[in-house]
């Protein structure tokens, strides 16, 4: 036996060990990506390399045996060094997606991808096992998200991008239609209580995972019911209350108390209330509508856009006459203009003071909207709301036109200098933005738009045991993904600080790649399925919901469709785990790489180059455990790749298909294709 | 009187075989002749040598195919003063009086194809007497007292290898020679295999003797055909002879001989990688330990060592270790050979002993830099080796001495550059080479040679970026630590030296975009001098992308939007007027 000190460690090992086995053995881990025990020695990844005290060089653990009274250093400075930049190294020539770019752009993080596999094999209940990962309202939010994925989707480079939020939508209501529920697991409680204020997506998200993880969570909401946005400023046609009632339900069934028409300031002061939880999470949202901006904004008849599809969800009176203008081109203006169609306004307008191109709503609710009969008048902006008697009775619209573009690429509209226009009106919705109404949270750091502080990374306020999500903070209003995100994020943060130390959310480094449309060249182009809806006429008089949903076929179809672009090994990769623990910078040796390419020469095999790490596992299991020896190293220097020897041009049939190769990949540069 | 016309490769590149075959033709009987290696002159071959009996009498250099007649009427009539136009000069003559020979004491002198010349010039007594009186152990402790250290550029000694080889357990043990010489500017191995193979084959055997092996085998590259060719011959000469084969010379100790050609990767110098290339794998190191003289060729116990390390063996048991440790340093004994290229008046193959100084080799006997233009550097030890700078040529030559400046012994080749050479493309040529002729295995040599070969292109390039020799240094620091052989180990040396003493030149390169040694093409501009140009047109009309125009008898004028660089216009102007900024 022989005694050597690992990391101040002394450790008792029999003679002939080499370090990396001394070392795991006492729970130490030395990483290595060539390493593997089934076979020789190889040594060519170099992270595995330590220090020994009294020898000049760096040594590799896998390889070097240990000598006693030998005293190692796994993590010094040099070591350090040599293997974060053998690292930084082989993330310059990986070309692959960890991730899609579909769940790299869902603020939330969404495994996108890994739904939608689970759709087009018919598995609806283990996509929504998927999607509830990260958020858990899926059947709204598969309903109303702008989906930011669908934008980023690489299909685009064929035709036109997957309809992720609508099979988002369809798994949904395909697991509640069968009478059946995904919810959390629900951990041992741990007896810390957290309040949450505002039981919209972000304060719901926060209790679900907060919940989960077993903490006792009371979401606090001063509307009578809880869904904040989604409830009061969705209109019915577009999320029926009946489908956000279930996913509510869902998250109290998992021990979410939740406690409605309860106001701070009012029932609680913010102190007396902070008092009561071990932290607090601020959620409230940002529920004041922003004026027209011009004279005449204080008349009655004048709306904020929010504050009346609030009033219509609450099935109060609006009496909003014949004529309706709506201004602002975003999608709350659309639910505006709707809904006033459904109120049985006559003529309904939108003021849109640039062109259709540059409205920020989606595409697809100016279409309906149309054919719905709204009259759009584009290039123009209210001048003054013209008054009769104290109510609205005209709007004067200043002519404008498109001048030169702005710092957002938008091209800014510049009035044009005395033309006008005159609308006669009896109601007129301002859907132009909405603010934060922070009455009754003093106390909180405010940024100069009078918005909740919240830190980037750790979510929390200036006051330390209270955190703050949503559009209630630092950047104001935004989609409900993007609240929803936060709040997952803010979870595990208040979680960490509930078990004593705060720990900031830090995004995972992924390696993404770069392409060109040329790539998806021979693609089949597929087209995107359409969501079935119901005709105009039809829907444009009461408030069911306009969409039908998609069919199983559609869904599934529509699922196949998906290019899977996200590496099928990103939960295993030991790469991209060394990557983040190590702190890389990807960019430092930026050069030349071996491009993201798939070949298949074994029968069921595929290869990608641009994942490999030659780490030579696949080409050393074969030889001297499979017995095959199909594999080889070709070539010399950089252009060193693996390939089946001696360049076969051929598919390779007498590959026995063990794929013992794919399972010593520590990357996802081999893939088993089971057909 | 004979005749002997020096057949390197080097000579038969220059024209050799010709003049042997023009001076043959006039051969009227009356004289004999020969071939012999190379001498080590070859910026003067083809050289013929004129012997009476033993005696050099006349040594005719830089002859070409028309001299045959008049040299063979010479040597018929015995006055050779009708070619006195080609003897070498004094000046010559001392190239190679300021040399002490071991390793190359018979090249360029006895006919390499011919085992009785090597007899001759006491050629195979050596053998004779280690195995007629000495123990194995002797013989370790007889290289132990000469100080000979491995020849091939790690400078390891070689009694320690033998040592362990022969303390290493195994029934079957392997004797190696390394002669995959690679490195860009390295004749030396070749030299030796292709003038005096038995040499190399008698030192093979004293090494077998004293570690135990009964097989030996040549690792030469396939790029050495010639060098294979004699070495061949001279192989089975020596099994005629009884030198090689079973119970040699009556003995008990039998050693077979044989050779392998390389398939020409630089990294199969690398003696792990040599050795799984001998066994039929790609040609990539292993991990060490174990050792080769642990486990080697075919798992067994296996000593390896450089073409002239042997080369020296044969001398050092005939004269005694303390003959050859007189030699030299503290630190080095004996002698090294170098060969010599670049930008050097006298161009070829040298052996000094050690502790001569970088300036006695380069201005001593290279006799200093052609065109007398100013001396920047040299560089030592090829593309693992690293460059020293003019100031630093009081240097000895020693391990520890040429360690020290950055550089290394190296294997000897010894590149020397002038002002024209810009040390910045010098580094990028060797991380060309190395970045090429890495094995892809091990990430560090892969990747970060390719990634510093970036760097490097980027700069001469006019590219480079603020922080870049930073990064090229931090990458050397961790390439040198985490490479898993020795040619990734010593890649960085050419980019760390250059570095070390031409910072400045780096700096210019990527803040001023300005190559100080004018080479760099992206990072220069021609002009022409309106006062000088008499308006000739020349260089317009010589111009292969019609960059210069201007009125006839007018100064011409440049587009340096169409100017690719190619220097035509400076290479032709009669008056000097096309100049480089």
């Amino acid at each position: 036996m022989i005694t050597v000190t690992i990391n101040g460690k002394v450790c008792v090992a029999e003679e002939g060990k080499t370090i990396l086995e001394i070392a795991s053995a006492n729970g130490i881990e030395i990483p290595t990506l060539c390493h593997h025990s089934s076979v020789k020695k190889y040594g060519a990844c170099g992270i595995c390399l330590v220090e020994a005290e009294k020898m000049p060089k760096l040594m590799r653990a896998c390889s070097t045996v240990a000598m006693d009274g030998q005293i190692i250093n796994t993590e010094s400075e040099r070591v350090i060094r040599a293997r974060k930049t053998a690292l930084e190294l082989l993330m310059s020539d990986h070309d692959g997606d960890c991730k899609g770019p579909c769940s790299l752009n869902c603020p939330a993080g969404t495994d996108c991808q890994g739904y939608v596999k689970k759709i087009a094999e018919g598995d609806a209940f283990g996509a929504v096992e998927i999607i509830k990962e990260k958020l858990p309202l899926p059947a709204s939010i598969g309903r109303v998200c702008p989906h930011p994925c669908e934008k980023a989707c690489r299909r685009t480079n064929v035709e036109e991008p997957i309809s992720i939020a609508f099979l988002k939508y369809y798994a949904a209501d395909k697991v509640h239609n069968e009478g059946k529920h995904v919810v959390a697991t629900k951990a041992p409680s741990t007896g810390k209580t957290v309040g949450i204020i505002g039981g919209g997506p972000a304060g719901l998200t926060s209790a679900y995972y907060l919940a989960s993880k077993g903490h006792s969570v009371t979401v606090f909401d001063a509307m009578p019911k809880m869904g904040g946005m989604l409830r009061y400023g969705i209109p019915e046609y577009r999320l029926p209350k009946a489908i956000l009632d279930k996913e509510i339900e869902e998250i109290a069934s998992i021990g979410v108390e939740m406690k409605n028409n309860f106001k701070i300031g009012k029932d609680a002061s913010f102190e007396e209330f902070c008092q009561k939880f071990d932290a607090v999470i601020v959620a409230i949202g940002a529920w004041k509508s922003m004026g027209v901006g011009c004279v005449g904004e204080d008349l009655e008849g004048v709306w904020g856009g929010i504050d009346f599809l609030r009033k219509v969800s609450l099935g109060e009176e609006t009496n909003i006459g014949k004529n309706v203008a709506v201004v602002g081109g975003g999608n709350t203006a659309m639910d505006a203009c709707r809904t006033a169609v459904r109120l049985g306004a006559e003529n309904v307008y939108v003021i849109y003071r640039r062109t259709e191109k540059e409205m920020p709503a989606e595409k697809i609710e100016i279409a309906e909207a149309k054919e719905e009969g709204v009259t759009f008048k584009f290039l123009t902006n209210p001048a003054e709301i013209i008054g009769e008697n104290g109510k609205a009775k005209q709007v004067k619209l200043q002519v404008m036109e498109l001048g030169e573009p702005d710092a957002s690429g938008r091209r800014s509209p510049v009035p044009v200098e005395g033309k006008f226009e005159i609308l006669d009106v009896d109601t007129v919705i301002s859907a132009i933005g909405q603010k934060v109404n922070v009455a009754g949270f003093e106390g909180l750091e405010l940024n100069k738009k009078g918005i909740i502080v919240a830190d980037e990374y750790t979510f929390r306020t200036n006051n330390p045991k209270v955190f703050a999500v949503g559009d209630a903070t630092n950047k104001g209003a935004s989609i409900a993904i993007a609240a929803i995100g936060e709040a997952n994020k803010a979870a595990d943060v208040v979680d960490s600080f509930l078990n004593g130390d705060v720990v900031p959310y830090v995004a995972p480094y992924v390696s993404e790649r770069t392409v060109t449309k040329e790539m998806f060249a021979d693609r089949e182009v597929l087209p995107r399925a359409v969501m079935p809806c119901r005709p105009a006429e039809e829907r444009k008089n009461d408030f069911k919901e306009v969409n039908l949903g998609f069919s199983d076929e559609t869904a599934i179809e529509e699922a196949k469709r998906c290019l899977e672009c996200g590496c099928h090994e990103y939960k295993n990769c030991r790469l991209i785990r060394h990557a983040n623990r190590y702190k890389l910078n990807p960019s430092k040796f930026s050069g030349e790489k071996h491009l993201h390419e798939t070949e298949r020469k074994l029968v069921s095999i595929e290869r990608n180059q641009g994942k490999c790490i030659l780490c030579g596992l696949c080409v050393r299991v074969c030889d001297e455990v499979v017995g095959k020896g199909i594999l080889g190293l070709v070539g010399r220097g950089f252009k060193t790749v693996i390939k089946p020897e001696f360049k076969d041009q051929g598919v390779i049939t007498y590959c026995k298909d063990c794929h013992k190769c794919v399972d010593a990949c520590p990357t996802g540069a081999l893939k088993f294709i089971n057909e | 009187m004979k005749l002997v016309v020096g057949q390197g490769s080097c000579g038969i590149a220059a024209g050799a075989s010709k003049v042997y075959d023009s001076i043959s033709k006039y051969n009227d009987g009356k004289f004999e002749m020969g071939i012999s290696g190379c001498i080590g002159m070859c910026y003067l071959e083809p050289i013929v040598d004129v012997y009476d009996g033993n005696e050099l009498v006349h040594r005719l250099v830089k002859v070409s195919e028309k001299d045959g007649e008049a040299i063979a009427k010479a040597a018929s009539s015995g006055d050779f003063s009708t070619v006195s136009n080609l003897f070498i000069s004094e000046e010559d003559s001392s190239f190679l009086s300021q040399q002490t020979r071991i390793a190359l004491r018979h090249c360029g002198i006895i006919d390499p194809n011919d085992i009785n010349a090597y007899i001759n010039a006491d050629g195979y007594s050596a053998i004779k007497k280690v195995l007629s009186s000495m123990t194995p152990e002797d013989v370790i402790e007889e290289i132990k007292v000469s100080g000979l250290a491995g020849r091939g550029g790690a400078g390891f000694p070689t009694w320690f290898k033998w040592n362990a080889a022969r303390s290493s357990k195994g029934e079957q043990k392997y004797l190696i020679c390394n002669a995959d010489e690679g490195d860009p500017g390295a004749f030396m191995d070749r030299a030796v295999i292709e003038s005096d193979p038995h040499n190399l084959i008698e030192g093979m055997l004293i090494g077998a003797y004293a570690i135990g092996a009964s097989e030996a085998v040549v690792y030469v590259r396939a790029e050495y055909p010639l060098a294979i060719k004699r070495l061949d011959e001279a192989i089975k000469q020596a099994k005629e002879a009884g030198f090689v084969g079973e119970k040699i010379l009556g003995s008990g100790f039998s050693c077979n001989i044989s050779y392998k050609a390389g398939a020409g990767a630089f990294v199969c110098g690398e003696e792990t990688a040599l050795i799984e290339s001998l066994e039929g794998k790609r040609g990539m190191p292993r991990l060490k330990p174990p050792f080769p003289a642990q486990r080697g060729y075919d798992d067994k116990p296996s000593n390896i060592n450089n073409v002239e390390t042997f080369a020296n063996v044969p001398w050092i048991l005939l004269n005694g270790g303390s003959a050859f440790s007189a030699m030299g340093t503290e630190n080095s004994k004996g002698t090294k050979v170098f060969a010599l290229t670049g930008k050097i008046k006298r161009g070829g193959l040298v052996e000094v002993p050690m502790g001569k100084t970088l300036r006695d080799v380069i201005f001593g006997i290279g006799g200093g830099i052609k065109n007398d233009r100013p001396c920047k550097a040299v560089q030592m030890g090829g593309p693992s080796g690293g460059c020293i700078p003019f100031e630093l040529f009081d240097t000895i030559i020693d391990y520890k001495a040429l360690g020290a400046t950055g550089a290394i012994m190296g294997s000897g080749g010894m590149v020397v550059m002038d002002d024209s050479t810009c040390m910045v493309n010098m580094a990028k040529f060797f991380l060309d080479f190395t970045t090429k002729e890495s094995c892809g295995k091990c990430v560090h040599c892969r990747l970060g040679t390719k990634r510093m070969y970036e760097i490097l292109t980027r700069i001469v390039a006019g590219e480079g970026k603020e922080g870049d020799i930073e990064l090229l240094e931090e990458l050397c620091v961790s390439i040198k630590d985490g490479a898993l052989c020795g040619l990734g180990q010593t890649a960085p040396n050419p980019v760390l030296t250059t570095i070390k003493y031409f910072r400045n030149e780096y700096e210019a390169h990527i803040n001023d975009k300005k190559c100080p040694a004018k080479a760099c093409s992206d990072l220069l501009s021609y002009r022409i001098d309106a006062e000088k140009c008499t308006g000739c047109t020349l260089c317009a009309i010589k111009c292969p992308v019609k960059a210069i125009s201007g009125e006839k008898k007018n100064p011409q004028v440049i587009d340096n939007e169409k100017c690719i660089k190619c220097g035509n216009c400076k290479t032709v102007c009669r008056f000097g007027a096309v100049f480089v900024e």
